[in-house]
């Protein structure tokens, strides 16, 4: 080999490793700050979500203060005491990692194109006055599925005060998203407040909780939403997951159960876990 | 052509050899990034520490770089910097670094950097690269922040959030120009921009 050869593989290898210790070293460093901003950054997209946020407040804060975190049984569909919100194991990364505490989901069923849905997630209640026990106002549910290039991460809110009316009842209260990949400007216009703003008081599903909202063209109905031009395959992705995380497999039912037992107060925050979580170690979360 | 002098080096993009009002580069950024004066100013701040970091590291290595690979090596040195640039902002600024989204990653393809390492990096010591490089960002930057001074000041009412002309939408008297939030009023202002520097200084407008 010429000199000159080799001394070109040198400078380029040794000019490759430079940069690449520079640039992992950093962003080892800095990843638990990042970390520690996205879930404030997510705290704060439960409460936009919810219509509670405002510009300049602490998202860490004010989600202390207002929201009730669930847990939710997706396989029974009821709320569970089993864990506690909030639990290193509930999160939807060692979730879907461990066998027993996720549901493959076969193809007509995976709407939303997630193919494993998590059997337990946590949803975030808000309520009127106190923030355990007032009357249920708002139910914030998190919503994942495919867009065009990456798996979007989000919330609805959903108004709970019209449920007396049953299903037909329950409205949009907002729509966000804190992680995707979608094109800037196209898909990813889903982060648009514009577009947003266009979500509130749209009616989800019909008298026996068929769920009808859904991104379209030329929207003309209090069911649909205007889709974002230029990104067919992101809206499309946002209206097949809300189907699935609205319908038979995702919070339907729970819903459902909800509205059945009526605006009633939350269950009391001061009795001692439920009784299929007392003595019961974590590890036998496997009866599912 | 004398030596240049460090001030001289640094002054220079400023206004008479401005990268964005005379050498028409880095234009895409600038249309992107200049709804605000807050991104405006995070974006030269960007581009500046970019553009000096990597034409001072340029210049060290120099006369090491072979010249059948000196592009790429030129490329890995500002991908570098430029992706510790984004996780910085990702860490301490991530409001800020939302808003910018794909534009912080683009700065690697931001002519100017590039130009800077192969037009001036290349050739001249560290000392004087690094102060060519902030000068070239700095003139980048100036006229950011003047393009982002008149879209929010124009288009929302507003100087960093702040309002100044309250907008008609909260209670006031100034109703908001749409056209200074969408990018083409980016290239209306640079145009009158590149006018008014070239009516000072005739000697910059081209040759017919």
């Amino acid at each position: 080999m010429k000199p000159e050869v080799q001394k070109t593989f040198k400078v380029a290898v040794t000019l490759c490793l430079v940069c690449s210790v520079v640039v992992s070293a950093l962003a080892v460093g800095l990843k638990g700050i990042q970390e520690e901003q996205k879930e404030r950054f997510r705290q704060q997209s439960i409460l936009e979500a919810a219509g509670l946020w405002e510009d300049g407040e602490d998202p860490s804060e004010l989600y202390a203060a207002l929201i009730n975190p669930v847990v939710v049984d997706l396989q029974t569909k009821s709320a569970t005491q089993r864990y506690e919100a909030g639990d290193k194991k509930l999160e939807l990364e060692s979730l879907l990692r461990n066998p027993e505490m996720f549901d493959e989901m076969t193809q007509e069923q995976d709407v939303a194109g997630i193919a494993k849905r998590e059997a337990y997630t946590t949803i975030y209640e808000v309520r009127e006055g106190n923030k355990k026990t007032g009357t249920l106002k708002t139910v914030v549910l998190p919503i994942r599925g495919r867009g065009l290039w990456s798996t979007l991460y989000g919330f609805i809110a959903l108004d709970m005060t019209a449920a007396t009316d049953g299903s037909a009842g329950l409205k949009v209260a907002g729509l966000t998203y804190y992680k995707h990949g979608e094109t800037p400007g196209l898909g990813g216009e889903v982060d648009n407040q514009l577009w947003k703003d266009k979500w509130p008081g749209k009616l989800i599903f019909d008298d026996s909780w068929n769920v009808k909202v859904e991104v379209a063209k030329n929207a003309n109905s209090d069911y649909q939403v205007d889709a974002l031009s230029g990104a067919t395959l992101t809206s499309n992705g946002v209206s097949n997951m809300l189907k699935f995380w609205l319908g038979e497999d995702g919070f339907g039912p729970y819903l459902e159960s909800v509205v059945a037992d009526g605006p009633t107060p939350g269950p009391d925050a001061d009795s001692p876990a439920a009784p299929e979580s007392a003595g019961e170690p974590a590890e036998s979360s496997t009866d599912a | 052509m004398a030596e240049p002098t460090p001030k001289q080096v640094l002054t220079d993009p400023l206004v008479n050899n401005n990268p964005i009002a005379l050498q028409i580069l880095g234009l895409c950024s600038a249309l992107a990034v200049t709804v605000k004066l807050e991104t405006s100013l995070v974006m030269a701040i960007a581009v500046t520490l970019v553009t000096g970091c990597s034409s001072a590291a340029i210049s060290l290595i120099r006369t090491e770089i072979p010249s059948s690979i000196r592009i790429i090596c030129q490329m890995t040195i500002i991908a570098s910097l430029v992706i510790m640039v984004d996780q910085i902002l990702q860490a301490f600024a991530p409001g800020l670094s939302r808003q910018l989204s794909v534009f912080v990653g683009l700065i690697i393809t931001n002519c100017i950097v590039m130009g800077r390492a192969e037009a001036f990096a290349m050739k001249n010591g560290p000392a004087m690269s690094f102060l060519d490089g902030i000068g070239n960002g700095l003139g980048y930057g100036l006229i950011l922040l003047l393009v982002g001074f008149f879209r929010e000041l124009f288009g929302s009412g507003k100087l960093f959030g702040i309002n100044v002309l309250t907008p008609a939408t909260e209670g006031g008297f100034y109703p908001q120009n749409g056209l200074m939030l969408i990018a083409p009023s980016a290239f209306f202002l640079i145009g009158l921009i590149i006018w008014v520097i070239r009516t000072i200084k005739p000697e910059q407008v081209e040759a017919e």
